[in-house]
């Protein structure tokens, strides 16, 4: 429901000493939802506290629609003009209020009757599957209960701008499926415009129609998550939507050779780096017929591990230390030798730099 | 033998140093207490230290009729200066902790120093302030009445007030605060619906604080005090120490009447007072 345009933002702090955010450009669609994926410590907050209003940003512009926002270092339209529900990383609930005045707390800043508000505060509990704790005090919900509360606050008001901050890191991992399901299915039915923060692929995956990647306060690269996934700009991008296997290997006329692998790409520099999916490795003691796969060598399996349902196999090349883990669906034994498959077309090479 | 003492060595000695720390901590609060019921001849007869051979009110009745009015001048000076100092503390308080907050560098400058300044104004020896403090309320009309004693009470309390509760404030998350704005929230409301019952325990703490400092300050009744029937208890009190000859057991009687007030507001406020040093030392946890 609003459009939302970054200008060459930068964010400094301490005089300059801390650079947050370095020149962000972005355009976020009317109904969009938008993930900012990044490690700890790139800018995520920083970005998401400027579109908030919380911050403003040291240079560079920011527009909602047509109307300029923030511009260098001055705060045109505040936090509670621009019509942003969000949910902090800590769901920030205020724990001497019930369930029920929480999520009616921003109802009453607006001129409503306490008939308006209940009937608001019940509809947006009814479809969050809270309305039975609403006579309940924070504390004494659980945390999934809790989430949906700072999510019924933050949508109860009919935000333009949904803004999530990294907000399923506090939840159960088997809870987390849920809740993403059901932030996305709300928005949907709402038609808001999302902005979701975090530093979990599963969280872009799950929600997000776009991404973009931050490091170190500089926007890397932006686009559907699957097109990030299997075309990193970086190995640091790839490392970060989703798990790699990072190589570093000598280039040869034949290839990136590591130890007794070799990975038939070519590349410009002396050394590589190669990034390969566990899924785009197998593992095998016969030969494999099977054009789309390609033998690079021999490995020798130093462990094997159990998790979700399949078997988490890590190898090294003969004769060097790098590993190599992926998947199988049957365990092979320690100590094993085993023939390298990977697959064609899914080689990532980066420069080394 | 083993060098190491064994424990229940180690917990014995512990004990025998708290036992003569409070020995000697309790040696003239039980010599306050056993004068108080002697008689006038005995008091002067028997050491200190020693019981009555025959226990009297007398002192307590003769210093119970005496103190009354002196007791409800405190109680009426007392209770309004506390509220207003620990409730206006806490609200510059928080103004100061949004001002640290803002991301215009200028105000969290102000609040830098205006902070200092509080802080300075709870340093100043309230003695040095004796004649411009006396002149302005000279000046104010208020010479001598309940008002003009609170007024020049709170001068010196609600910088108490706002040091105390901003260290209460500042361990409530920044983000309640950030969520309350976000949503249109004016700050008194803020301060009103979640700052200020987010610090009550803090709020408790600082008004016993303060409760008891300003029943025990003596400095500011004595000057601003001119007739007899205005006298506070911290006054009145001394009033039994003569020059020419003192009753012991009068004195000490008005001693444990005056303290019995701020006494039972501990007692009965005490576990808040603990809660609230608790919050602090929890760090973020305050709520």
């Amino acid at each position: 429901m609003v459009r939302i345009i970054v200008k060459n933002v930068s964010k400094v702090f301490k005089k300059g000493k801390v650079v947050a955010l370095d020149n962000v450009n972005i355009n976020i669609e009317n109904g969009e939802r938008f993930g900012i994926l990044g490690p700890s410590g790139a800018g995520k907050t920083t970005f998401m506290r400027i579109i908030a209003g919380l911050d403003v940003p040291s240079t560079g512009e920011l527009y909602f629609d047509d109307r300029l926002v923030a511009s260098n270092g001055k705060l045109i339209v505040p936090p509670e003009d621009r019509k942003i529900g969000m949910v902090f990383q800590t769901w920030a609930l205020y724990p001497n209020l019930t369930a029920f005045e929480n999520i009616a707390f921003p109802l009453t800043n607006m001129k409503m009757s306490k008939e308006e508000i209940r009937k608001r505060v019940e509809e947006v509990a009814k479809i969050l599957d809270i309305h039975h704790v609403l006579n309940h005090f924070p504390r004494e919900l659980s945390g999934g209960q809790q989430q949906r509360v700072a999510l019924a606050r933050a949508l109860v008001k009919d935000p333009s701008l949904l803004l999530l901050d990294e907000p399923f890191s506090n939840l159960d991992a088997r809870m987390r499926d849920s809740a993403r399901a059901l932030v996305k299915e709300v928005q949907s039915r709402l038609g808001v415009t999302l902005l979701v923060v975090s530093h979990d692929p599963a969280d872009i995956f799950a929600i997000a129609d776009r991404v973009g990647v931050l490091v170190k306060g500089k926007l890397v690269q932006v686009g559907k998550p699957e097109d990030l996934y299997d075309n990193p700009v970086s190995i640091q991008v790839a490392s970060l939507i989703g798990e790699i296997n990072e190589l570093e290997g000598k280039v040869t006329n034949e290839g990136v050779v590591i130890g007794s692998l070799r990975f038939p790409v070519s590349v410009s520099s002396d050394r590589a780096i190669i990034g390969i999916r566990p899924e785009d490795v197998k593992l095998s003691k016969d030969v494999i017929k099977d054009d789309s796969w390609i033998l690079v060598g021999k490995g020798k399996v130093k462990v094997i591990g159990y998790q979700g349902g399949l078997f988490r196999i890590t190898i090294t090349p003969l004769d060097s230390e790098e590993e190599i883990f992926t998947y199988s669906d049957h365990p092979i034994h320690s100590g094993e030798e085993v023939l390298v498959y990977v697959r064609k077309d899914k080689i990532k090479v980066f420069e080394k730099n | 033998m083993d060098k190491k003492m064994r424990p229940v060595i180690k917990a014995s000695l512990h004990y025998l140093a708290l036992a003569i720390v409070s020995v000697i901590w309790l040696i003239p609060v039980y010599a306050m207490l056993i004068n108080g019921f002697k008689s006038n001849f005995e008091v002067l007869s028997t050491p200190v230290l020693v019981p009555p051979t025959k226990i009297t009110f007398e002192a307590y009745v003769s210093v119970l009729l005496s103190l009354a009015k002196p007791l409800i001048n405190s109680l009426i000076i007392v209770i309004p200066t506390s509220f207003i100092s620990a409730f206006l503390g806490a609200m510059g308080a928080y103004f100061f902790y949004t001002l640290s907050y803002s991301f215009s560098r200028a105000s969290s400058a102000i609040s830098d120093v205006l902070f200092s300044l509080i802080s300075l104004a709870t340093f100043i020896p309230q003695e040095a302030t004796l004649l411009p403090l006396t002149r302005l309320i000279v000046s104010m009309g208020l010479l001598d009445s309940y008002i003009g004693i609170i007024f020049a009470l709170l001068i010196f309390y609600i910088p108490t007030g706002a040091l105390l509760m901003s260290m209460f404030i500042s361990v409530i998350p920044r983000s309640l605060i950030e969520a309350a704005k976000m949503d249109g929230t004016g700050d008194l409301k803020i301060f009103m619906k979640i700052v200020f019952p987010l610090s009550m325990p803090g709020f408790i703490s600082t008004l016993i604080f303060i409760i008891i400092q300003a029943w025990n300050n003596f400095f500011i009744p004595l000057v601003l005090v001119t007739t007899p029937g205005m006298k506070l208890t911290s006054i009145a009190v001394l009033s039994y120490s003569g020059a020419y000859g003192t009753l012991y057991n009068d004195t000490f009687a008005a001693g444990m009447v005056a303290s019995i007030i701020p006494l039972a507001i501990f007692v009965f406020l005490g576990r808040y007072f603990i809660r609230g040093l608790m919050a602090l030392g929890g760090g973020g946890k305050g709520v």
